[in-house]
């Protein structure tokens, strides 16, 4: 009999055939172990109004240059991807590409409101669908989630129409935005209070 | 149900929070703002100027606010605080917001005991919370054997914009418990090996004496009851002699249950574990045992001591049921502890009286088992292992497992262990089939 001192959790010889179901929620890759008290994907309303406000995104930089629109395209693709396979990583990627289609758009000499139109909806959907990863990772698809995300979808909408209506009130005010520079320096100085904030 | 009372008295808050972390959200968006506005300068198209005047707005956004502190008052009911097993119980949270402060991103997830299974609705909720507004939610658990004590509730509360997060761990009043005691189903007869006590009993011994069976012949000695002097042999050759008949004995049993780690092994993910199975068959034995008028006590092998001293009689059994029921010892899911081995042995010998016999419930699904049944038979209490089988053959590793197992049983039967192995019968019929292959 093969004597230790302390005995290795009593294990030896062999692993057991099957161990008890893991239930400890911060086990990553909910894959492997069936874990039957939730559905972590994200919230269905959270992927719904995600990717309308993809489309919504691509359809307005479409209109003002194809190539733009057909790079947010791209970006709506892989949100959705993100979505689907639970991955921060590609939701990030996702809304760099359709910024990077926005600003070929707006380089390309785009309307002002379609491309802001495009903008927000970009933010509002990489938002809504990185929420919903979160929230779908902590609580699940199952549960009662529809206020909180409705509650967060809102926040982000006032968000985003309120930065729209200053800037874009500004630029109007400030002569059609014939200045560029003078835009500029304004924003310059929005960006020194923002970082005033911690 | 004295839970609906408790539920009435107004909660106290009783929560402590976490220091708040950023999510990383936001991070980059003034950056990126930025850069459009370069781009926007060096192209001069005011459109990607005031687009990055928008995406600062949302990089102030992602930086004001603070994740708050999840200031609830939380209560929980539950239906039934005595369920049998197998029974569902709802279970109902009640989490309001008794703080200031609105709580725009809400996540609470319940401290459901590990050894309940959550069958309906996750007992989770994501809400947003208005000063003094109430969530509630209920979820539906199994109820299985033991006592289970709810624990903290868990709430993840975030700023609006998602960039701050903050856990907080929130006690509900009243503390939820609940109790579950299966009743002991009365077992067949469970033949013991020959260590008994001085006690009359049941268990037949080499020994002549009083009792029914023939045993043997010996000299008549002066003082022999009558009724036991053998007369037709007195009459045929005239000598006297008396009966001895094979005396009945009453025995110490020790029911040691298995409850390492490695014995929670069951054959399929949601199947019963090798210990529960164990622990009904301990139910079963000790009941009939108790019945039959010998000494039981009950043993775990694990990192939580658990030891009931044997003995007998209607208190005995009480304790034999609470004690296989709620021992935390024996907890539907395994204790975190170590398992110390030769410690254990040493406390288990010194307490084990010396004319016990030992029924051990193992799976024997690693060697430690066996090696310790051999090990306390060859101390001289009888051991009798009683194996169910939590094997399974799907795939190579679990044949592999299974045959392991298998040669473990044989050998433990070739160094003249008796064994009762149970897979999907129940355990009486096991027994019944074992015992007739036993010798007496």
């Amino acid at each position: 009999m093969g004597r230790r001192a302390v005995s290795g959790r009593g294990r030896e010889g062999d692993e057991p055939v099957v161990a008890v179901t893991d239930r400890d929620p911060e086990t990553e890759g909910a894959d492997l172990v069936p874990d039957h008290e939730r559905d972590a994907r994200p919230p269905t309303l959270a992927v719904v109004a995600s990717l309308v406000a993809a489309a919504v995104a691509t359809l307005a930089v479409v209109l003002v240059a194809p190539i733009g629109g057909a790079i947010v395209g791209l970006a709506t693709v892989a949100l959705t991807a993100g979505l689907f396979r639970r991955s921060a990583r590609l939701l990030s990627w996702g809304v760099g590409i359709g910024l990077v289609g926005i600003a070929i758009a707006g380089y390309f000499g785009g309307a002002i409101e379609p491309l802001l139109v495009g903008g927000v909806a970009l933010a509002f959907a990489w938002d809504l669908a990185d929420h919903g990863l979160s929230v779908g990772e902590q609580v699940g698809r199952e549960a009662r989630t529809r206020r909180n995300v409705a509650v967060h979808a809102g926040t982000n909408l006032l968000v985003g129409g309120v930065a729209v209506g200053i800037a874009y009130g500004v630029s109007v005010a400030a002569g059609g935005g014939r200045p560029v520079a003078a835009l500029a320096l304004l924003l310059f100085g929005g960006v020194l209070l923002a970082s005033a904030f911690r | 149900m004295t839970a609906d009372e408790e539920s009435e008295v107004t909660a106290e808050p009783r929560w402590r929070s976490r220091p708040a972390f950023g999510t990383g959200r936001w991070d980059g968006v003034t950056g990126v703002a930025l850069a459009l506005v370069g781009v926007g300068v060096v192209a001069r198209q005011p459109g990607l100027v005031v687009l990055g005047a928008v995406g600062v707005g949302y990089g102030l956004y992602g930086r004001i606010g603070e994740a708050p502190e999840a200031t609830l008052a939380v209560t929980r009911t539950v239906t039934d605080d005595a369920p049998s097993p197998g029974d569902e119980v709802t279970v109902v949270i009640r989490a309001q917001n008794v703080g200031e402060g609105l709580l725009p991103d809400l996540r609470i997830v319940d401290g459901v005991p590990s050894g309940l299974e959550v069958i309906d609705g996750p007992a989770r909720i994501a809400t947003a919370l208005r000063p003094g507004a109430t969530a509630t939610f209920a979820y539906t658990v199994r109820a299985s054997r033991g006592e289970h004590e709810w624990g903290e509730l868990t709430a993840i509360t975030r700023d609006a914009a998602g960039s701050r997060e903050r856990v907080t761990a929130i006690e509900a009043t009243p503390a939820t418990r609940v109790v579950c005691m299966p009743a002991l189903a009365a077992g067949g007869a469970l033949p013991l090996r020959r260590l008994t006590t001085a006690d009359h009993g049941r268990v037949p011994t080499d020994l002549g004496g009083s009792g029914v069976e023939f045993y043997a012949t010996r000299e008549y000695r002066r003082g022999d009851p009558l009724t036991r002097i053998d007369w037709n042999r007195r009459a045929r050759t005239g000598e006297l002699s008396t009966l001895e008949l094979r005396e009945e004995r009453a025995a110490t049993v020790i029911l040691l249950i298995d409850a390492r780690e490695a014995a929670y092994v069951a054959r399929d993910p949601r199947g019963d574990t090798a210990v529960e199975t164990s622990v009904e068959a301990a139910g079963q034995a000790f009941t009939a045992l108790l019945d039959a008028g010998d000494r039981v006590g009950i043993a775990t092998l694990g990192p939580l001591d658990c030891w009931l001293a044997p003995g007998a009689g209607t208190v005995q059994a009480a304790r034999g049921r609470e004690t296989l029921a709620t021992d935390p010892a024996l907890a539907p899911t395994p204790n975190d502890g170590r398992f110390y081995r030769s410690l254990w042995f040493r406390r288990f010998r010194r307490r084990l009286p010396t004319d016990a016999q030992v029924l051990f419930f193992t799976p024997l699904v690693d060697g430690l088992s066996a090696r310790l049944a051999r090990r306390i038979d060859a101390y001289g209490h009888l051991v009798t292992v009683l194996s169910p089988d939590a094997t399974a053959d799907e795939t190579l590793g679990q044949r592999l497992v299974r045959s392991e197992r298998r040669e473990r049983l044989r050998e433990l039967r070739s160094a003249g262990i008796r064994t009762v192995e149970w897979g999907d019968e129940p355990f009486p019929v096991a027994v019944a089939r074992a015992t007739s292959r036993w010798s007496r």
